[in-house]
């Protein structure tokens, strides 16, 4: 009864996802490009390396890894703090804030629509594709089963950031700088678009700390090495699971401080 | 009748910051600390009870907005008492929104991309209607509108009238019983702006559910509003039925006349010779008819009209009823 309303939204999040099917297939094709850059790119780093391994990583690994990872990306990248900046922007955000359901909830169940319709149109192809491929550099076993709770984790914890993100609009009205800063920050120190393993082992050491890791590189990780390396994804789901309860509850906070300032001062 | 909306002293002020003009300025105001208050709604009182349609009324800026967002638990009053079905709004918002419903002309609810019926699906599910009363009210509002039609139509493929209609259904979907309907007929047609109004009166009546109405159309407040409250610069102005409305400036009425004479001559002369009589004098736009505003407190129309008639021949003449539209626009422009 409870949880029907939730599953009504991921259900038309699916159908509106699938409604923009020229969307779609841009979406493939873009990341298409994308993965030639990055083949060329790491073709040339390695080359210039001299080594057929680079820290640790030989040049098929790196590939499998940010080939993943684009797609990744390209399904958990779902522009949360645009959608949020406009809905403030343009005042529809009263429209939200008029349903006996939080805001936060509204957008995340419609969300979960888009990013399954994401998982299955980018992720598992890459994914078979990759496997295909590499012929077997994807460890096939109950690793599968951990990557899936890791990613599901991942979309938790990248929600979370992307909602305070947009919430931060409520103070600015304004949102680009603020969105291209996330987007960028994001993408460096989360392992999206350079392995975590070729940083310095300094910024390494900061980087592990921070909340990014484990939105790309700890399901990343769990997909390649998880095999038989159980203690290693133990710490890394759990390590997933505390941020994701964390930025839960920040994020419910940061939303409580928000729309006091609407309420308080008007949209 | 029971109130379902009960208003106290209510009051809600602005912080705003007093820009500054041009770059200078602007980089002066990065550091300012220099705020006004602003009062958008200044000590407001009314009640409101179930099964009325209150027409709300005021020029743009009045305070309008405000007093709805307020009540429907949006925006936190600074002062006063707002009760809105037994609740204060602001403090369980969540539960006051399972009991209005809210329309405004300018925003939709609706999913865009996709078609009517999933948009109501979803409501049913959020609002947790039972399956029963869904189908009840569908069935009701098959009665009223080409429901099917609506229902299967994406609404990004909708007109603006079938849009607005479609955001009215929504709003009544939960049978709320509360509906804000925040203009409504903005940019509609005419014919379209009355299927509307239909609409709305049928629903009211049905469900009995009350209907606090903003609007810039008079049209919208003569079909549908007994009562009517205006405001302006946050403060209530009027609040009684239309009809005591109309009185409001004394009982006016207005006399047209076609004279014989050429136009501008005639109605120079008149305006000399009703000099005494209070009458307000003046040539219609079509340059066809003097029209003479009278105030019936004071002397009645015929009296004006044999005394005319003793002083010019006469063509043709009209009796007209002061407009609503015009009453609103002497209380917008007179400024108590």
């Amino acid at each position: 009864m409870g949880l029907r309303k939730y599953f009504t939204l991921t259900r038309m999040g699916i159908i509106e996802a699938l409604h923009y099917r020229l969307s779609l297939y841009v979406k493939i094709i873009g990341n298409l490009l994308y993965l030639i850059l990055i083949y060329y790119l790491w073709k040339a780093i390695f080359h210039s390396a001299g080594t057929d391994v680079v820290n640790g990583m030989t040049f098929e690994s790196t590939m499998v890894y940010l080939v993943l990872a684009s797609a990744l990306y390209g399904f958990m990248e779902m522009y949360v703090v645009w959608e949020i900046g406009r809905n403030i922007q343009k005042g529809d955000i009263v429209v939200y804030m008029l349903k006996p359901m939080e805001y936060r909830h509204y957008l995340f169940w419609e969300l979960s629509g888009s990013l399954i319709v994401g998982f299955l149109t980018t992720v598992l192809p890459t994914f078979i594709v990759v496997a295909i491929v590499t012929h077997g550099t994807i460890p096939l076993g109950i690793n599968l089963a951990y990557f899936v709770v890791s990613v599901a984790l991942a979309m938790i914890i990248n929600f979370q950031i992307d909602f305070m993100v947009g919430n931060i609009c409520f103070f600015t009205e304004s949102i680009w700088g603020i969105n291209m800063m996330k987007q960028v920050i994001v993408l460096l120190l989360s392992g999206a678009t350079i392995p975590i393993a070729f940083f310095p082992e300094a910024v390494k050491n900061v980087v592990n700390v921070l909340p990014f890791v484990a939105i790309y590189d700890s399901p990343l990780t769990i997909l390649l090495n998880g095999n038989g390396d159980s203690a290693m994804v133990m710490e890394k789901l759990l390590i997933q699971l505390g941020w994701a309860v964390g930025l839960t509850i920040l994020s419910h906070i940061f939303w409580k401080i928000s729309v006091r300032q609407v309420t308080v001062n008007g949209g | 009748m029971e109130n379902v909306i009960e208003i106290k002293g209510l009051t809600k002020e602005f912080k705003v910051l007093n820009r500054h003009e041009g770059i200078k300025g602007s980089f002066k105001d990065l550091f300012s600390r220099d705020y006004k208050i602003v009062k958008a709604v200044d000590d407001i009182s009314m009640n409101v009870g179930q099964g009325e349609i209150v027409g709300y009324l005021g020029p743009n800026g009045a305070g309008k907005s405000t007093t709805i967002k307020m009540m429907t638990g949006v925006l936190e009053p600074s002062s006063g008492e707002l009760i809105v079905n037994g609740r204060v709004p602001y403090k369980e918002r969540k539960k006051n929104c399972e009991d209005i419903g809210v329309v405004f002309g300018q925003r939709s609810q609706l999913w865009w991309a996709l078609p009517l019926v999933e948009s109501f699906k979803l409501l049913k599910d959020i609002y947790q209607i039972p399956d029963k009363d869904y189908k009840d009210m569908l069935d009701i509002y098959g009665t009223m509108v080409d429901l099917d039609m609506l229902l299967h139509k994406p609404v990004r493929q909708m007109s603006l009238g079938q849009r607005t209609l479609s955001d009215i259904l929504a709003a009544f979907l939960h049978n709320p019983k509360i509906v804000f309907l925040d203009e409504p007929t903005i940019g509609l047609d005419v014919s379209m702006k009355s299927k509307i109004r239909e609409l709305i009166l049928e629903l009211n009546k049905k469900k009995n559910t009350t209907v606090i109405l903003t609007t810039h159309d008079m049209g919208d407040v003569d079909a549908l509003c007994r009562r009517i409250v205006i405001i302006d610069k946050g403060k209530k102005l009027y609040d009684n039925d239309i009809q005591h409305l109309r009185g409001f400036f004394g009982s006016y009425r207005t006399l047209k006349i076609r004279p014989k004479e050429e136009i501008k001559l005639a109605a120079d002369e008149l305006e000399k010779e009703l000099k005494d009589l209070d009458i307000k004098v003046s040539i219609s736009d079509d340059n066809e008819w003097i029209n003479l505003l009278v105030n019936e407190d004071k002397i009645k129309v015929l009296d004006v009209l044999s005394k005319v008639q003793s002083l010019h021949d006469i063509r043709d003449m009209q009796l007209e009823e002061i407009s609503t539209e015009e009453v609103i626009k002497k209380i917008y422009e007179g400024g108590i």
